[in-house]
């Protein structure tokens, strides 16, 4: 199959009498419906299938964001233009084991890992027995659809984000290959964390990840996902070594020019009464990366979920994050840490949707900005009538390095309840010289004393984890990040 | 022997003078006390010393073993033995006390010299004992969500820690109940000895039965109005400060 | 009416009859037509008749006598006018109730409706006496008479201002007497094409304040619009100018508590205000609006250096309120301040907020907003901050506190900080509360009923900005938040 473009379906116009096959549209139309063929008779349920081609044409009928879109406000628009995106191609369930080390996060005990690599997942370990015989299931996308399809379409789409990304969550579900499902039926507890790794290579490569995640009553589970860019264009699939992967290192780090690259990734965490979830998420696409990642968190009853999104890469970023409090005493923490550098645009939009009584959430968002980077950071609480008892909390600190960077921020409230806690805070900030007095006073170098002011800052964020090897991997990784910058 | 000599300080916060033509030597072995009402410039002295970049100093020096320090970075002052105990000590998110004073010591040490973590971690642990600090603060950020006793004593742990040859003690009392006021004590007179000199702000004489000075100075608009023993800071708490104002301060002037 | 002026509704609505309008629902008329079904028995010297058009601006331009110039500038407001779309995108879909063209623009002066006092509906007149208003302005105020005794009020502090150099006219008399100075600062803060609405003010003005302090001059004390409410101040687009000249300082306070029967259901004012290098003016409005008006007024101010502009806005009543004080802060050590205060009661919208435009180095501005949603009222703040690139030790802080009073009474807060640099310090932090039912018990312990209780509360909750207001109005303030409580709880 001949690599197909990947345009707006919104681009221009056809001029009357212009033979059609030649216009984006078209191209776009035939592309995706060659993409389509491949997945028929793949094993994958009808059902999805069919959702498949309804979120196709949502994603056609969908007009671009317009400066008139206040859930674009702020951001960059000329730089959602799709033109020259390769589509992935379509393997859709038949994935090549090869003996492929995820490359970049720092180690820590894991209980199984899942790793893609462009549009086909190249490795995995296999869960322990014992977990699989309680009926955990952690699989790639296709192959959970085609074992478990009746399980999981209830689950699929259920609560989506919505916060301005409608167009490009279609075109995720319409293309979506890659990608993990993990459940854990109830009262299962998993101990150690679960990894998914994505990477996507080469330039003007696409990808559409989608990971769900199910815990039932009562389970525990913890869900890494990293994502990155990695730089050779891909050899036949299987044909590629260790070596050649460690060869291509990481798009941040070489001297070529950034990948560019398009990514939508979707991500649906359902947690049951009393479950217990973390997520997090480590963003380190190619910094010529456009990247939109959308984010569902529903939390029933006393259920407690906890999301940490890190930000290092893409040019173009934006993560959409709505979490649900579904049921009293669901709990969500919402946190998130960045840094921005370059020219790059991290652009997060939140909602935290309280729909029942005694329902807490607790949204902490840092931006580290340097550069010319520009973060926005707009978030909503939104108390329903009737949800009373609701303790909700939002903040936004941006911490900024540099004279050319730029933080807008919109912390929103729309509370339609009186017995409520609800509070946000938003500022916006340099390094405080009274800190940094303080700490060179007791004799810290200048140089030293603003770093551990500033991973200080990061901290505040990390210390949200619980668990300390995960906590000190990530850490760690964050601190090398900004080394590198 | 080491000295910090203050010599003839003018200092000014933009165009406005704060203290106005200070002398003070002080040797090791040494404790001084400053005394004298608020907005005198007592802590502003502190900080200078300490070189905080939002003063000026537009006239005079402060020279340590014989060399200006006037041109030194706040840390360069710090490691090269000045030690101020903060009035309001920093409150920094996200970065804990034992990372802090880790980077401290080290910073003390000679490049490529690494430090014994685990000799660190008991001297640590016995000056924490000492002071009454929970070793679970080795954990917390500094000072943030810390009471105002802790806050204090913390300082004071940072001071044993990083054994400096001057300290300057700016209100250290103030906000301590009489329990934390002992520790305090105790702490800094463990470090009396002649290498060690201090230099005591304090509004109030209470500390100083605790902490018997050698020399106690009376501040009053920018200058040391009167110079004397011990017994000043007792005919200072008996006559009141209405006696700097009426008395003292025309005689010095 | 006078022979040469054409007017622009005849052909298709030769005398308006208000009575039939009543029948229908009337946009116009501004209370409650059920209560009192008003007549207005007015023949009107100069009326622009109902919709809008050329012929309605050059109508309103040529009863005035105005110059060519301010023509043209209302023709071309026009035009940016219907240009523009309703700012529904961001703003409450509630807009697309406003039916333009049913609109009465220009009724000229001295020609406010009349009513009698028979007419005005029990509930106001006891309003009016609980608020302890006095006889002539509860007639006034109900609508009854077109204007009370206040002219001798109001020609004293002009005299005493006068001899100060300080101008204080209406703006038709300000654009006509001191054209030079007018032109200089007019629609200079507040661009024609800020926003639809300032398009239409500009486009269909008349009335408001022109103000001028020469430099230096301290004006003693606050000038009031209230003094002079015949000389066509409560216009529904009034256009008030205010212009401190270096050193200079004035405070202005417009409005009343007292509740007020607007005869239109759009009021659309413009304010600008110049303070020069290191004046002072502190604009104080406190008002009360029937609740089937839409306010939708543009108010900002231009500081220059080590100026200052303290809006203090209270706003109560009206079907939707949007009005956002602004401060663009344009030389160095410029301070702006935003104090506002909103109540919203059942069907009401109250929108309001703050802007605060940084321009230059440090500058400092500060916004407190406190609002109370009782019943199904709905209180929104709405801010903007930015901070441009290039400058340096910009401060702002941001405090918003909402009081909810029933389970389902709303408030929404919609804050936007734009950060360049790294030189710079914003704050914004937003709260929300109820009674704390533990202070009513305590009070109802000590004997007060639940609904005095309530109304202590409410009153502690404004309390700190409500002593900001010149006494009076904070006096008043308090009683007209009691009887907005009442009702309320049970």
């Amino acid at each position: 199959m001949p690599l197909p473009s990947l345009e707006t379906p919104h681009a221009a116009a056809t001029p009357a009498g212009a033979p059609l096959s030649d216009s984006p549209e078209r191209r776009l139309e035939n592309s995706f419906a060659a993409h389509f063929a491949q997945q028929q008779n793949s094993g994958l349920p009808d059902w999805w299938l069919e959702a498949r081609q309804k979120a196709w044409e949502r994603f056609a009928a969908l007009p671009l964001p317009t400066r008139l879109d206040e859930r674009w406000r702020f951001s960059k628009l000329s730089g959602l233009a799709l033109e020259g995106y390769t589509l992935p191609k379509g393997a859709a369930n038949t994935y090549p084991h090869v003996d492929y080390q995820c490359p970049t996060l720092p180690p820590f005990e894991r209980a199984a890992t899942l790793c893609f690599h462009g549009q086909t997942m190249v490795h995995g370990t296999e869960l322990p027995a014992e977990l699989s015989a309680r009926g955990v299931i952690f699989a790639p996308l296709p192959i959970a659809l085609a074992e478990h399809g009746d399980l999981l379409r209830n689950y699929f789409h259920k609560y989506p984000a919505e916060l301005g990304s409608e167009k490009f969550t279609a075109l995720n579900t319409a293309l979506a290959t890659t990608g993990a499902v993990l459940y854990v039926p109830a009262g299962v507890e998993i101990d150690q964390p679960l990894l998914v790794e994505h990477s996507v290579e080469g330039s003007h490569s696409a990808a559409f990840p989608h990971t769900l995640v199910i815990l039932g009553e009562r389970a525990k589970a913890t869900l890494v996902e990293h994502f990155a860019s990695t730089a050779t264009a891909t050899p036949a699939a299987g044909a590629r070594t260790l070596d050649e992967v460690a060869r291509g290192g990481t798009a941040g780090s070489e001297a070529a020019p950034p990948l560019r690259q398009f990514i939508t990734a979707v991500s649906e965490l359902h947690a049951a009464p009393s479950a217990q979830l973390t997520y997090i998420g480590v963003q380190d696409w190619s910094l010529g990366a456009l990247a939109l990642h959308s984010s569902s968190i529903a939390a029933q009853r006393d259920a407690r979920v906890l999301s940490l999104n890190l930000h290092f890469g893409g040019a173009q970023v934006r993560h959409e994050s709505h979490s649900r409090l579904l049921a009293p005493g669901a709990h969500s923490d919402i946190c998130s840490l960045s840094i921005a550098h370059g020219t790059q645009e991290y652009d997060q939009r939140t909602l935290q949707t309280h729909a029942a009584p005694n329902t807490s959430s607790d949204l902490l968002y840092k931006n580290a900005l340097l550069g010319h980077a520009h973060t926005i950071f707009s978030g909503l609480i939104v108390v329903d009538p009737d949800a009373q008892k609701t303790d909700a909390y939002q903040s936004n600190r941006n911490l900024i390095l540099s004279p050319d960077a730029t933080a807008d921020s919109l912390p929103g409230l729309e509370i339609q309840a009186n017995d409520v806690r609800c509070t946000h805070g938003a500022t916006s900030y340099r390094i405080d010289p009274e800190q940094l007095y303080y700490l060179r006073s007791r004799g810290i170098p200048t140089a030293q004393a603003n770093e551990m002011l500033i991973f200080g800052f990061f901290e505040e964020v990390m210390s949200r984890l619980s668990e300390p090897a995960l906590h000190d991997a990530l850490a760690a990784f964050i601190q090398s990040k900004f080394k590198e910058i | 022997m080491s000295s910090l000599e203050i010599r003839d300080l003018h200092i000014a916060i933009g165009d406005k003078p704060i203290v106005k033509g200070l002398s003070l030597t002080l040797r090791g072995g040494e404790v001084h006390a400053i005394m004298g009402p608020n907005g005198t410039g007592k802590s502003t002295l502190a900080k200078v010393i300490a070189g905080h970049p939002d003063y000026t100093v537009t006239q005079g020096d402060v020279i340590l073993d014989g060399k200006s320090i006037r041109d030194m970075e706040p840390d360069e002052r710090a490691r090269a033995g000045i030690f101020l105990a903060f009035q309001y000590p920093s409150e920094i998110p996200g970065v804990s006390l034992a990372n802090f004073l880790r980077a401290a010591v080290q910073a003390r040490i000679p490049e490529g010299e690494e430090l014994d973590a685990v000799a660190y971690y008991k001297r640590l642990y016995a000056k924490m004992d000492h002071l009454k600090i929970d070793r679970k603060f080795t954990s917390r950020a500094i000072n943030e969500g810390f009471s105002g006793g802790e806050k204090k004593r913390v300082e004071i742990l940072q001071m044993m820690m990083l054994e400096p040859d001057f300290v300057l003690m700016d209100e250290t009392d103030s906000g301590l109940d009489i329990d934390a006021l002992r520790i305090v004590a105790d702490g800094i007179n463990s470090m009396r000895g002649a290498s060690f000199g201090a230099l005591i702000i304090t509004h109030y004489q209470r500390l100083l039965d605790y902490i018997v000075p050698d020399f106690v100075h009376v501040m009053y608009d920018g200058r040391i109005v009167k110079s004397g023993g011990k017994e000043i800071a007792l005919e200072l708490e008996a006559k009141g400060y209405d006696w700097v104002q009426n008395e003292l301060a025309p005689a010095a002037s | 009416m006078t022979a040469e002026l054409a007017h622009p509704a005849a052909t298709a609505e030769a005398a308006p009859d208000l009575r039939a309008d009543a029948q229908q629902a009337n946009p116009i008329a501004g209370i409650d037509q059920s209560k009192g079904d008003f007549t207005y028995d007015v023949e009107y010297a100069y009326d622009a008749g109902v919709g809008l058009s050329e012929a309605t601006v050059r109508y309103i331009s040529q009863v005035k006598k105005e110059a060519p110039w301010l023509l043209d500038f209302r023709l071309k407001a026009l035009k940016k006018f219907e240009s523009m779309p309703l700012p529904t995108h961001w703003a409450t879909k509630d807009l697309e109730n406003i039916h333009f063209d049913k609109i009465r623009y220009y009724l000229s002066q001295g020609q406010q409706p009349k009513r009698t006092w028979d007419e005005v509906p029990d509930d106001i007149k006891e309003t009016f006496e609980r608020l302890g208003i006095p006889e002539q302005e509860r007639k006034f105020l109900a609508g009854v008479e077109a204007q009370f005794d206040s002219e001798a009020a109001y020609s004293n502090i002009k005299s005493i201002v006068a001899k100060q150099g300080v101008i204080f006219v209406n703006s038709t008399e300000g654009l006509r007497e001191h054209p030079e100075l007018f032109r200089k600062f007019f629609g200079k803060v507040i661009p024609t094409g800020d926003n639809k609405f300032a398009a239409l003010n500009s486009a269909v003005f008349s009335g408001g304040s022109f103000i001028y302090v020469p430099p230096g001059v301290k004006v003693a004390q606050p000038l009031q619009a209230y003094f002079r409410i015949n000389a066509e101040n409560f216009g529904q687009f009034e256009r008030t100018l205010i212009i401190a000249d270096e050193g200079a300082e004035v405070d202005y306070m417009e409005g009343c508590t007292a509740p007020k029967f607007s005869t239109s259901t759009l009021h659309s004012a413009v304010v600008e205000l110049v303070a020069l290098k290191g004046a002072k003016i502190r604009y104080i409005t406190v008002q009360n609006w029937a609740n089937n008006v839409f306010n939708l007024v543009t108010k900002r101010g231009l500081a220059h250096e080590e100026a200052e502009i303290k809006w203090i806005d209270c706003n109560i009543g009206s079907r939707l309120t949007m009005k956002y004080p602004g401060v663009i802060l344009r030389g160095r050590k410029a301070r702006g301040e935003v104090i506002s205060i909103a109540l919203a009661n059942d069907g009401q919208h109250q929108d309001t907020g703050a802007k605060m435009i940084h321009a230059a180095d440090e500058t400092t501005s500060n916004i407190i907003s406190k609002s109370i949603s009782v019943g199904q009222g709905r209180a929104t703040y709405r801010g903007l901050v930015q901070m441009g690139k290039g400058l340096k030790g910009c401060k702002n802080n941001t405090q918003c506190d909402a009081l909810l009073i029933n389970t389902n009474s709303r408030t929404d807060t919609y804050p936007a900080i734009t950060v360049r640099g790294d030189k710079h310090a914003t704050q914004h932090e937003a709260s929300v509360s109820k009674v704390s039912e533990e202070l009513i018990f305590y009070m109802q312990q000590r004997g007060l009923t639940e609904a005095q209780a309530m109304s202590l509360s409410v009153n502690g909750f404004i309390n700190d900005l409500a002593s900001q207001f010149p006494m009076e109005y904070s006096v008043e303030l308090k009683r007209l938040i009691d009887l907005e409580m009442e009702g309320s709880v049970g």
